[in-house]
């Protein structure tokens, strides 16, 4: 898979400091899931931190800390990690991270012709919220505005706007701006992943329509 | 204490790492000492510095070690700097406290480690060691402008830190993403070194 169009460095410096909020995470994971010089970013940020962290000052610990430590590996046996469980959410849309799969599923819901909406709800109130976007071929999206930012990761098919081509893999960042005429390009349905701050906003007759609708 | 190796970054680095791999071999109680000492101090302000108060600060370094001790077998010299690792494990930690405060008691917060796995691929394969990349990013950081170098720093404290930033450094928040984004361009320009 050939990645043409990756997060802003902030974005991805945020992922590795642990400042993302989750949606914002979910975002950026699924598209390291695909882009191989994204994750050696991250893992890059990852030894900032180690440097930041060994730079800090020390503060002292509570007194007999590491004797308290000391008694409490006494008393752990190390027998082992416990496998984590695994769910079989979202498992049928490849591309997706892995942790998700214990995530509650969720159904496709049409939601606007040739568009159907599937919800991945977040075990923690979230700023962003997340969903996957599946768009028959030839679909041209309404014409939309967002409040707050907008990450899409394209998972399978291909969409093209006046800022390019996006094929799986790639990462659209839209920063409260308008999307003009998307428009799906690929033969086969395209699925995306979106998390999105703020409100997204239907322009033009039909869109205030449709509007109830896409309210989640 | 094991005996000091020279005051040097780079030997430093090499030496936790050494100490990490006698926990996860030998179960090596001296070589976890030493580790405590160093790291859980750091991560105690680490956890200062992100808004956690001093008691809840003691016992998430506390937690962090312990995480050392119990995880060390998981801990790859060849994919992952020590002081890195560290790192991961504390930021962690900062993500569950926080998510702990957020979440009803009930549930499930011990999923934080997971959405960081990204075991769907490998890394490109650069040929070049964790240990060099470690080094080399040392480097860079330590050429960057100190303006730059406060930026990154703090942006490893705050959530959605930016517009706080500004506010610390009294400069404006245009100023603080423009910083960032030339911190990002140099370490960025470093990886592609690698490719």
């Amino acid at each position: 898979m050939t990645v043409h169009h990756h997060p802003p460095d902030e974005l991805l410096a945020m992922f590795a400091a642990g400042t993302a909020d989750l949606g914002q995470q979910i975002g950026i994971a699924t598209h390291l899931v695909g882009c191989a010089k994204c994750r050696a970013v991250v893992r890059a940020m990852e030894h900032v931190g180690g440097a930041i962290l060994t730079g800090l000052p020390p503060t002292a610990m509570s007194d007999g800390a590491l004797e308290a430590m000391e008694r409490r590996l006494d008393e752990t046996s190390l027998t082992s990690i416990p496998e984590r469980r695994r769910g079989q959410a979202f498992r049928d849309v490849p591309g997706l991270p892995n942790f998700l799969d214990s995530y509650p599923d969720s159904p496709w819901r049409w939601i606007a012709p040739k568009v159907h909406l599937r919800s991945i709800r977040l075990p923690e109130p979230s700023a962003t919220r997340v969903f996957l976007l599946k768009s028959s071929p030839g679909t041209r999206m309404i014409e939309h505005t967002h409040t707050g930012f907008e990450m899409t990761c394209v998972l399978s098919g291909s969409f093209v706007h006046a800022g390019g081509h996006f094929g799986p893999g790639d990462f659209d960042f839209g920063d409260g701006s308008v999307d003009h005429d998307v428009r799906i390009n690929s033969t086969e349905d395209c699925i995306c992943l979106v998390a999105m701050q703020g409100d997204l906003k239907l322009n033009g007759m039909i869109g205030r329509l449709l509007q109830p609708l896409i309210r989640m | 204490m094991l005996s000091e190796t020279p005051d040097n970054e780079t030997s430093d680095a090499a030496r936790w790492a050494r100490l990490i791999e006698a926990v996860a071999v030998r179960r090596d109680r001296e070589a976890f000492a030493a580790l405590f000492r160093h790291f859980a101090p750091r991560i105690k302000t680490f956890m200062q510095r992100s808004g956690a108060g001093e008691q809840l600060a003691d016992e998430l370094a506390q937690e962090a070690l312990f995480a050392v001790w119990s995880k060390a077998s998981l801990f790859d010299p060849g994919s992952a700097g020590a002081a890195a690792w560290i790192f991961t494990i504390a930021r962690n930690l900062r993500i569950d406290a926080l998510r702990r405060q957020k979440r009803t008691p009930t549930s499930d917060t011990s999923e934080t480690e997971l959405e960081f796995q990204r075991d769907e691929g490998p890394l490109p394969d650069t040929g070049v060691a964790a240990s060099e990349i470690e080094a080399r990013v040392r480097d860079a950081l330590s050429v960057l402008p100190e303006e730059q170098m406060r930026v990154i720093e703090l942006s490893f404290f705050h959530e959605t830190a930016h517009a706080e930033i500004a506010r610390a450094l009294n400069i404006p928040l245009g100023t603080v993403k423009s910083r960032l984004r030339l911190a990002m361009a140099r370490l960025r320009s470093l990886l592609d070194d690698f490719s």
